[in-house]
Parts: C-alpha cells; sequence; structure tokens
C-alpha cells in the first residue's frame, strides 16, 4: 500500500502533519512516500493508495500550482478513475480554476470546478460540526480564503461555515477525491471518517488507539452540538 | 480642531486611569483604547521620546523589553515602558498617556516599548519607533498570527522606513523582513558542546525563498533557527555582533562587535535567553554605550523569574515551566529542556486554553506542531495531561509514542497532585499556559505538600 504525501516541507502548517503520523500507526506496513517539491510525483507513473497534501502559505499555493502544472492532466484522470485523495485546509484551491489575491488573480490547475478568492485582512476562524452519510464530521476552520465551488460538497454543514459563509456543504467530495477546509488533525479528530477511509484504501485494519480516539471524539462532538457553546 | 480633539481624549484617558487607580485596578490598555476611539491617530499626536525603542517577534520579547529597560535603568536613565501593560496599540497608547504632560508632552526621553507584530498596522502609520528589535518569527496562534511568513509580510508592509532594525541573523524568517531597512544583525556560533536539535515538527522555513531548492545548515539549533544556506548563493547574512562562546561556569559571553571581541557577563544559561542577551547588548551598543558602561549595567540586572520556578524538597526537584498553550515552539522548547534534564520525570502538562473551555471548545490542532516526541524517553515515567482536553492530550502522547500506562488524564488541575506517583520520580515538571499561572501555583503548593507526606521528611 503506497501512500504519497505531496510537499510536506511546505504543506504543514496547523498541525495537519499529525494526519500522516496518525495513519502511519494505523497502517504500519503502508509505505509512506514523501515527495519534495524538486521530484517527480510517484502517482505519475503509479497509482497510490491515498495521496495526501496539507494547507500551505498563500506564497507557497503559487509554487505548488507552479510544480504541479505539469501533471493536471495526470491528477484529473487519477480523479476520474477513483484514486482516493486527501487534501486539507487550503490545499485543494491549487486544484481549482482560479485564486483571486489582492495582487491579482492567480490561476489554478483548472482540475476541479472552483474558484477561490482569498481576504488577507480578515481571517476566518471557526469550529466545523457537519455529516458524511452517516458520519458525524468535526473540525477547525482558520483561513483567509472563501470558495464558489461547482462541484459536489463533503460534508453537510450542521453548525459553522461551508466552503463559503452561505454554502450548505463543506469542501469538495468528487469520487474519491476528498478536498476540506478543515485543517490539523482531521483524520485524529473524526475516527468514524478515518475508519471508512482506511476501508476504502482496501485494509481491513482498525484506526490506532480507537478506545482513546472514540472517547476524545465523543467529548469533542458533545460540545460541539452544545447550543451553548459558539462555535465562531 | 484635530489638537482639541486630541487634547481631550488625553484628559478623559487621564480621567479614566485615575478612576481606575482609586478603585484599586491596573488598567493596563482601557484609557489608551478609550483615547484611540475617540481619537483615531491619537499615537501620532502625543508626545514621545526623544529615542523611541520597540521589541517585537513571536518568543522573547517580554524577556528582550524588560533586559533593555533594565539595563538603560541601571545605567541611571529613567525609561518609559509597557512593561507592566498590554503589547496592542491600546497599551502602547496606555504607557504614553500615563508619561505625558496634561498638555500631552512627553516627560521621559527614552522609551522601551513590546510591540504585538499582529498591531503593526495599527501602530506603525502613527507611531514610528527609531529601533525596532524583532526577536525571532515562528508560527504561533493559528487563529490570529495564521503563519509566519503573514507575519513578516505585515512587518514589511507596515515598518517605518524611518526604523534601524534589529534582526537575528539565525532567523531567515524575521531577518528578512522589510529589505529596504537600514539594519544590524546579532546571531551566535555552535556553542562548545552544543548538540545539533533533534528533528522539531515545525521549521517555518526548510526551502530556499529564492529559488526553491532545500536550505543546506551548516548547523540548526532549534526548529529553523540556525545558520544556512543555499546552492543558488541566498546564506544568513554576516552578523554585527556575534557570540563567539559562552562560558557557563563563569557566566561569561565573548561577543565579536563588528570584528572587534568583547566579553561580558552572562545572565542566563539558557540558549533563548542567550539570543535575549545578545540583543539587548545590540541595542546598547547601537546606542552608542560603551562595552564598560553595557557590562556595568549587566551585572546590575537580573533575568526575570516567573516563567520558570525550581524547588528541591524530600530529594526531589519539582519545576514550575510556563509553556504558553497555542504556541507549538514555546511548549516543544519546553519539552526539549525536559529532554536534555537528569533523572525520572513525571510532567503534567496544564495548558487547555482558559477562555475557549468555558464559551466554545479548543481548537487542538497545534498540539500536532509540538513535539511531543521529546517526552517519549526512558526516564519518563509519568506524564498527566490535565483538563478538559485531556483525552486529546493522551491521544497525542500514544501517537509520540509514549506507552498508555504512563498516561494519566485527570480532568482538572485540582487532580494533578493526587494522580503524580511520587515513589517512581526524581523530578516533577509542571507545564502551565500564562492564564493558568495561579492556578499551577496551587498545584505546586499541593505537590510540595505531597511530597512531604510521601516522604516523611
Amino acid at each position: 500500500m503506497l501512500i504519497e504525501i505531496l510537499y510536506p516541507e511546505l504543506c504543514n502548517l496547523f498541525g495537519d502533519t499529525g494526519n500522516m503520523r496518525y495513519l502511519k500507526r494505523c497502517l504500519p506496513e503502508a509505505e509512506f512516500a514523501e515527495t519534495s517539491l524538486n521530484e517527480e510525483p510517484r502517482f505519475v507513473s503509479a497509482v497510490p493508495s491515498l495521496i495526501y497534501m496539507g494547507p500551505m502559505t498563500e506564497r507557497a499555493q503559487e509554487r505548488v500550482i507552479e510544480r504541479l502544472s505539469p501533471y493536471k492532466e495526470r491528477i484529473a484522470e487519477l480523479i476520474d478513475t477513483g484514486c482516493i485523495f486527501l487534501f486539507t485546509g487550503n490545499a485543494m484551491e491549487v486544484l481549482g480554476e482560479s485564486i483571486e489575491a489582492p495582487e491579482g488573480k492567480i490561476e489554478g490547475l483548472g482540475v476541479l470546478k472552483i474558484r477561490a478568492k482569498r481576504d488577507m485582512k480578515n481571517r476566518h476562524n471557526s469550529l466545523f460540526l457537519g455529516n458524511f452519510g452517516d458520519m458525524d464530521i468535526v473540525g477547525f476552520h482558520s483561513r483567509f480564503s472563501t470558495a464558489e465551488s461547482e462541484e459536489p460538497g463533503f460534508a453537510a454543514v450542521l453548525r459553522g461555515s461551508g466552503i463559503n459563509k452561505s454554502a450548505k456543504t463543506e469542501g469538495v467530495h468528487k469520487n474519491n477525491f476528498f478536498g476540506t477546509n478543515l485543517l490539523g488533525p482531521v483524520l485524529v479528530i473524526n475516527p468514524d471518517f478515518t475508519q471508512y477511509l482506511i476501508g476504502l484504501m482496501g485494509s481491513d485494519k482498525r484506526i490506532a488507539f480507537e478506545e482513546t480516539a472514540r472517547a476524545a471524539f465523543a467529548a469533542r462532538l458533545k460540545e460541539f452540538k452544545d447550543e451553548r457553546r459558539h462555535l465562531d | 480642531m484635530k489638537k482639541i480633539r486630541f487634547l481631550i481624549a488625553l484628559w478623559i484617558a487621564k480621567l479614566i486611569k485615575l478612576l481606575l487607580k482609586l478603585l484599586g485596578r491596573q488598567g493596563t490598555y482601557f484609557s489608551g483604547k478609550v483615547a484611540i476611539k475617540l481619537c483615531p491617530d491619537f499615537l501620532g499626536l502625543i508626545g514621545r521620546p526623544g529615542t523611541v525603542i520597540g521589541v517585537t517577534g513571536t518568543n522573547g520579547k517580554t524577556t528582550v523589553c524588560n533586559m533593555i529597560t533594565d539595563l538603560l535603568e541601571a545605567g541611571g536613565m529613567e525609561v518609559l515602558s509597557n512593561r507592566l501593560g498590554s503589547n496592542i496599540n491600546a497599551g502602547v497608547a496606555t504607557a504614553l498617556i500615563d508619561d505625558a504632560s496634561i498638555t500631552g508632552r512627553c516627560k521621559k526621553r527614552i522609551a522601551v516599548l513590546e510591540i504585538d507584530e499582529r498591531s503593526a498596522r495599527l501602530i506603525y502609520p502613527y507611531f514610528k519607533p527609531d529601533y525596532l528589535v524583532i526577536t525571532n518569527l515562528f508560527r504561533d496562534s493559528m487563529r490570529r498570527n495564521a503563519h509566519s511568513e503573514f507575519i513578516a509580510s505585515i512587518l514589511t508592509e507596515y515598518i517605518p522606513k524611518s526604523t534601524k532594525l534589529i534582526l537575528n541573523t539565525d532567523d531567515l524568517i524575521s531577518s528578512a523582513v522589510a529589505p529596504e531597512n537600514e539594519r544590524v544583525y546579532f546571531g551566535m556560533e555552535r556553542l562548545e558542546g552544543e548538540e545539533e536539535a533533534p528533528k522539531n515538527i515545525v521549521r517555518d522555513i526548510v526551502v530556499c525563498p529564492v529559488c526553491g531548492r532545500a536550505l543546506q545548515y551548516d548547523f540548526r539549533r532549534y526548529h529553523h533557527i540556525g545558520r544556512a544556506r543555499c546552492e543558488c548563493g541566498f546564506a544568513s547574512k554576516a552578523p554585527d555582533y556575534l557570540a563567539l562562546s559562552a562560558d557557563f561556569e563563569n557566566m561569561r559571553i565573548k561577543v565579536s562587535e563588528k570584528g572587534q571581541e568583547r566579553d561580558y557577563r552572562l545572565i542566563s544559561d539558557t540558549v533563548f535567553n542567550i539570543y535575549n542577551e545578545l540583543a539587548a547588548i545590540t541595542v546598547l551598543r547601537e546606542l552608542g554605550k560603551t562595552p564598560e558602561e553595557v557590562e556595568e549595567a549587566l551585572q546590575r540586572i537580573e533575568v526575570v523569574k516567573s516563567r520558570f520556578w525550581e524547588e528541591e524538597k524530600c530529594g526531589k526537584t519539582v519545576t514550575m515551566l510556563m509553556a504558553k498553550g497555542l504556541n507549538a515552539v514555546a511548549c516543544s522548547r519546553a519539552f526539549d529542556y525536559i529532554r536534555r534534564e537528569q533523572g525520572k520525570k513525571v510532567v503534567a502538562l496544564m495548558y487547555d486554553d482558559i477562555f475557549d473551555e468555558k464559551e466554545t471548545s479548543e481548537n487542538i490542532a497545534w498540539i500536532y506542531d509540538v513535539d511531543y516526541e521529546f517526552l517519549n524517553t526512558e526516564e519518563l515515567v509519568q506524564v498527566i495531561p490535565c483538563g478538559v482536553r485531556a483525552l486529546d492530550g493522551k491521544l497525542r502522547l500514544l501517537i509520540a509514542g509514549v506507552p498508555e500506562d504512563k498516561i494519566t488524564p485527570v480532568s482538572c488541575e485540582a487532580e494533578v497532585a493526587g494522580a503524580i506517583r511520587y515513589g517512581e520520580a526524581d523530578r516533577i515538571f509542571l507545564l502551565y499556559d500564562v492564564y493558568r499561572h495561579n492556578i499551577a501555583v496551587k498545584v505546586r503548593a499541593e505537590v510540595m505538600k505531597k511530597i512531604e507526606e510521601v516522604s516523611s521528611c
């Protein structure tokens, strides 16, 4: 089982490295390949069981777009054929059509029909509660950008914000591409989704430290569902 | 009209300050907040001292500010500072209001002001420091600070062109701020016996900002701090003030100042504080103080100890260590300190966000940027994640490889003293967030009492 982590030297903000550290505990036999900026991605010549990319700075988004640009057709092909992706934070914006920044419009890879817009004067911070199928999803938003999307959403919004303030869904879910603006240890704090993802990758392993992970999740879910607590 | 509005704001602010004083309240920023509300360009209109030194950065700014203020005061100067107040625009205004005459004239001739890095756009357009120390830039609270590149861009945009910068060349992020400004650099050679940094999770600059290749470090001290270069020619700048060596036995430090070697008293033996002292020495030398005057002042000051407390009881050492919550680098530095200490260790972690636990739910993503892996040593006998997020702490520790039988989560600080396995511990570390200082002091007292009970000493 090959899990490719794209550009971890740049795409590592906000505790998101916790996702792959946790997955290594869940799938100790899997090969975790870290692809750096100056390497050819493994997905060019192989079909990984999971391709992961975490959030990055706004300047790094431009660099990542430039480095992934030669492979955009391959990325589109992998999404269309069901390869599993997990992009967290602002990572999925690089696959979109454009990012509107105060300095001007940045062309994205055009693989997804999303258009992001940055507002560097206002940082949006909030907590998120939603559903993916029959699973509860919890998470954290901390971002400068919002997006307009014509793609199917990842999670239905119960409390908090979606891909933009008025959206009813959060992120993008296209075939097995999971893009979410949630950041941080998304897999650690969502045991049901992580178990689902591991199954989708073809493993029957249980998530690591399941009892503690589920107890921590239950405690967080109770707080997120408590209407007396604000999520923004 | 402008002047009248300013004077009304000043007088009202002074009145508020007086009322707060009568009520026994400190009022570290409220009068300044009101003054700015009434007169938005208040900071640009109030009288300023002849020389203004600002100190900003992610970590160490309070210590550096205190050091510079103490050193100047030890040299006989009266210094205007916000050391007892807030470091945002309202705090700076409050400090200036306190010192101002009824007409707004400043009484003191020199100011040393701690300035929050996020407040740059609210302060620098009106109030221009002559010197600005940037201690370092690391990732900090994601909610307030986003990431270090963002903070660097804010500073570059708003720092006045006339301000002379005093920068840490061993930090490639802060040393690149406001490239057009006049600047001097301080830095530190690898000290004798100093080990290369373990692999920190957080390294905020890894690739060359010019060409994107991986940076080559000659020596990496911690996180991204160290001396680096790239194949393309990009490299750390040559320091004007370079710490050559430190003698921890005699507490002396050798500094090369623009090529001339000097010898100063070292006031703390932690590497972080050596950087802080270097920043302070650089400021004083740039102000024109002689090496002899700097040395004389250094002889008279002590490092503030409120963030570190240690006492031995019945053969066990209890250490209270501040580890700012939401600040991954500060916590990682504390864990690294514990890792290097000798003896069987118990570590209590008391840094849940005190505000979030009441009103919302803490965003715990930052704990995955903290090097919990440093705690996973043979010498660790027990770790106690404490508070409403104790289970998150336990999960983080498990992922870091800490065996489950060493982890004792407790739901509040009151349970910490009772949970410690005193029989197995030589060292007990109590890590606490800045807002939990008073609670941590209570825990410390309970722990000391328990040690007495179990040791019968």
